[in-house]
C-alpha cells in the first residue's frame, strides 16, 4: 500500500495560446472504497493562478490551508498579488521545509503571469513530494493516474490552442486516463484562465 | 465490529452508531452511547482505538462548549468540522496520534441546511450526502447510492437507514445487535428508536 | 528629575517621560544629526544616493570605509549616524533579503525591506537592556511592481518614501536645497549632479572621489525586461542598483 494512492486522485494543467488550464477528478477514497464524488483538490490562489493538489487527502485540507494564510500574508505584506512564478517558488519552499516528514502531495500550478508590456504569459509548473520544481512548456501531470496521463496529453496536446479547444484536449486527456485508473475518476473539474475570465466546468465521467 | 451511519434528507440529519463496546473477541457492553451531542444542532458519532474514541470526543465537546461560553454563540457544523479535522491532522503528525473516525452531523442554523462530514483519523475531512465508517460501509454505502434521497422524508430517511442495518446484520460475520440513532434538525438534537 | 536633559528618563531603557517623549530615542536622532550629510533623489529613470566619507585622520586608509553598501542586486542603502550600527543593520538587512530570495526566488521589493529593517531598529525601542540603533537610513531600490522607490528609516523606526531627502550633520540646509532644485523629470545624471551640489553646500575639506560615495538605481527598460529576469551568463538578475567606482565618481566631479 502506497500512501500516494491511499486516497486517489488526479491533477492535469496545459498551456494553451494565452491561456491555460488546469483540470482534477473528484474522487475521494480509502483505497479501494469510494468515500466521495465531490472532493475539490483544484484551489484558486488569485484571479490568475490556480493550485492543484493530488494526493494524501488529509494534507490537500492542510495544504491548502497553508497556502492560503501564506499568499494572504504575502498580499497585504507586499500590497500586491503574487505572480505565478513567485507562487511556485513559495511552493517549493514550503514543501521542502517539510523534508524530512513530507507532506503527500504533489502540487501542479497553473496560471498567467504579467508580462511587462502589460500582456500575460501562461504558466505552468509541478513539484514532487519535496518541492524540485518543474517548470514546462507544454502540460504537468500528477496523481494516482500520472501515467496514464502522461501518454494520452502526449498524443492530444498540440501548442497554441485556443481556450475552448484547450478546454476539450485537457478534459478528453483526464478523463480518458482516469477511466484506466482504479483510484481517479468519479467526476470531473476544468478550469481555463484567460486574461479576463476563468471558466470553470463540471463533467460527468464514468460514475462507476 | 464498529459501524456507524449517517444520511442527509430534507432539512435533518440521522446519525446512527452501534452500541458494542467490544475488547478483542469478548463483547463488554452492549448499550454504549457512542454518539455525543456536541451543541445544540451537532452530533458526532465517533468510533476506533478504544481510549482514543472518549478521551477526542470529550476533548471536542470540552472545545466546543468552551467556544460557546466565550463567544455565547455555537460554532456552524462547517465550523466545527473545520477544527475538528484540524485537531485530528495536528495529532497525526506528533509523537502520539489519536485513531478516531468520527461523522459529523449537524444543522446549520444560519443557511437552514442540514450538513454531514466524514472524518478518519489522518484529518481527512469531506462534506457527503451520506457516510458510514466501519465494516458496515462496504455494505452500507452501495445501498444509500441506491436508496439515498437528498428530499427524502425524515421517515423514509429511517427507512433507509433501517435497510442498511438489516444488511450489514444479514451479511457481517461480525455484525453489531444494537445501533443507537439520534436525528438533528432546526429543533435541534433527539434519541430516535428505530 | 525632570531636568532639561530628560534626568531620570534618559537613561537605559526607553521609557516614556511625562511629556509623552521617549528622550532615548531623542538622544539616537541626536547622534544621527551629527553624522556625516548624506542625501538621496529620485529622479525619472533611477535614483541616487550619496554621502560624504570623512576620515578623522589622514592615516586612516580610507579604501576600507564603505557608507553606501550593496544589500542585493536590487537595493542599496546609506546612512548617516554610527558605522558600528550601521554595520549591524546591513548585516541583517542582506539576511533578510536571502532568506526572501530562498522563499520566493527573487529579492525582495524596496518597500518589503525597508519595513523588515524598520522592524528591527522599532524593536530596539521597545526591548530591554538594548539602545536604539544611532543611525538614519536611506535605502533605494527598484522592483517590478512600484518602480524605483527611496525610503528613510529612523531610530524609531518610522520609515516614509521620499522624492528627495537628507540625513545627517547638514540636513536641514541640504534639504532646502533639495527643495528648490528638485523637479519631478529630473534625469538621473543631472540628480547624481544636483546631489553633488548638495553635498558642496557645508562640505569641509576639499570634495574628491575619495571623499564622496554614490550608488545609482537604473531602472531597466522595456526591453530589458522582455528579454526576461535571468541575466544570462551568470544565472543572476541584471543589477539595477550598483555603486559608482571611483573613476566614475571623478568624472561628475570634474563636470
Amino acid at each position: 500500500m502506497s500512501i500516494m494512492e491511499y486516497n486517489g486522485g488526479s491533477v492535469i494543467a496545459m498551456v494553451g495560446k494565452d491561456c491555460v488550464a488546469i483540470a482534477s477528478d473528484l474522487r475521494l477514497g480509502n483505497q479501494a472504497l469510494s468515500i466521495s464524488s465531490n472532493f475539490q483538490k483544484i484551489f484558486p490562489v488569485t484571479d490568475r493562478i490556480y493550485l492543484g493538489l493530488p494526493g494524501l487527502a488529509t494534507d490537500v485540507t492542510t495544504l491548502r490551508e497553508r497556502f492560503r494564510y501564506r499568499v494572504n500574508m504575502y498580499t497585504i505584506k507586499e500590497e500586491r498579488e503574487i505572480e505565478p512564478e513567485t507562487f511556485a517558488h513559495l511552493v517549493s519552499s514550503t514543501l521542502y521545509e517539510h523534508r524530512f516528514g513530507q507532506y503527500f502531495i504533489e502540487p501542479v500550478i497553473a496560471g498567467l503571469s504579467k508580462t511587462p508590456s502589460g500582456g500575460v504569459k501562461p504558466f505552468i509548473a509541478a513539484t514532487d513530494i519535496i518541492g524540485c520544481l518543474n517548470f514546462a512548456k507544454d502540460f504537468v501531470v500528477a496523481g494516482t493516474a500520472s501515467s496514464k496521463l502522461f501518454g494520452v496529453a502526449e498524443g492530444l496536446w498540440e501548442p497554441d490552442l485556443e481556450p475552448e479547444d484547450l478546454f476539450e484536449t485537457i478534459s478528453q486527456s483526464l478523463l480518458n486516463a482516469v477511466d484506466r485508473d482504479a483510484f481517479s475518476g468519479w467526476g470531473a473539474i476544468v478550469h481555463v484562465i484567460t486574461k479576463d475570465k476563468v471558466t470553470t466546468r463540471t463533467l460527468k465521467g464514468r460514475m462507476d | 465490529m464498529e459501524t456507524s451511519f449517517a444520511l442527509t434528507g430534507k432539512g435533518y440529519v440521522i446519525v446512527a452508531a452501534d452500541t458494542t463496546a467490544a475488547r478483542s473477541i469478548v463483547k463488554m457492553k452492549v448499550d454504549e452511547d457512542k454518539i455525543k451531542e456536541l451543541s445544540s444542532h451537532l452530533l458526532m458519532a465517533y468510533s476506533g482505538e478504544p481510549g482514543d474514541t472518549v478521551q477526542f470526543a470529550e476533548y471536542v465537546e470540552r472545545n466546543i462548549r468552551l467556544y460557546q461560553i466565550r463567544n455565547l454563540y455555537p460554532l456552524r457544523p462547517s465550523a466545527a468540522a473545520s477544527w475538528v479535522r484540524r485537531s485530528l491532522a495536528e495529532s497525526l503528525r506528533s509523537r502520539n496520534s489519536y485513531t478516531v473516525s468520527l461523522l459529523l452531523g449537524g444543522y446549520d442554523l444560519a443557511t437552514h441546511t442540514p450538513n454531514l462530514y466524514w472524518i478518519d483519523y489522518l484529518g481527512t475531512s469531506v462534506e457527503v450526502p451520506f457516510a458510514a465508517h466501519g465494516y458496515g460501509s462496504y455494505f452500507a454505502l452501495s445501498l444509500l447510492d441506491r436508496y439515498h434521497d437528498p428530499e427524502a422524508s425524515l421517515e423514509e430517511g429511517l427507512a433507509t437507514l433501517k435497510r442498511c442495518i438489516d444488511e450489514v446484520s444479514k451479511r457481517l460475520v461480525v455484525s453489531p445487535g444494537k445501533y443507537k440513532v439520534k436525528i438533528v434538525d432546526k429543533d435541534g438534537v433527539r434519541e430516535v428508536e428505530l | 528629575m525632570a531636568s532639561a536633559d530628560g534626568g531620570a528618563y534618559s537613561y537605559s531603557l526607553t521609557v516614556f517621560s511625562p511629556s509623552g517623549k521617549l528622550v532615548q530615542i531623542e538622544h539616537a536622532l541626536a547622534a544621527v544629526s551629527q553624522g556625516t550629510t548624506s542625501l538621496g533623489i529620485k529622479a525619472s529613470n533611477g535614483i541616487v544616493i550619496a554621502t560624504e566619507k570623512k576620515s578623522s585622520s589622514i592615516l586612516i586608509d580610507d579604501s576600507m570605509i564603505e557608507k553606501v553598501a550593496v544589500v542585493c542586486p536590487n537595493i542599496g542603502i546609506v546612512y548617516s549616524g554610527m558605522g558600528p550600527d550601521f554595520r549591524v543593520l546591513i548585516a541583517r538587512a542582506r539576511k533578510s533579503a536571502q532568506a526572501y530570495w530562498k522563499m520566493y526566488g527573487e529579492y525582495p521589493p524596496a518597500r518589503v525591506l525597508t519595513q523588515e529593517i524598520a522592524t528591527v531598529m522599532q524593536q530596539a525601542t521597545q526591548s530591554g537592556g538594548v539602545r536604539p540603533y544611532g543611525v538614519s537610513l536611506l535605502v533605494a531600490g527598484w522592483d517590478s511592481h512600484r518602480g524605483p522607490s527611496l525610503f528613510q528609516v529612523d531610530p524609531s523606526g518610522s520609515f516614509w518614501a521620499w522624492k528627495a531627502s537628507a540625513i545627517g550633520k547638514n540636513m536641514v540646509n541640504a534639504k532646502t536645497f533639495l527643495e528648490k532644485r528638485y523637479n519631478d523629470d529630473i534625469s538621473l545624471e543631472d540628480a547624481i549632479h544636483t546631489a553633488l551640489l548638495t553635498l558642496k553646500e557645508g562640505f569641509e575639506g576639499q570634495m574628491t572621489e575619495k571623499t564622496i560615495e554614490i550608488g545609482v538605481v537604473t531602472v531597466p527598460t522595456l526591453e530589458e525586461l522582455e528579454a526576461g529576469k535571468i541575466g544570462g551568463e551568470t544565472g543572476r538578475p541584471k543589477p539595477t542598483f550598483r555603486k559608482l567606482s571611483e573613476e566614475e565618481v571623478r568624472d561628475y566631479l570634474a563636470l
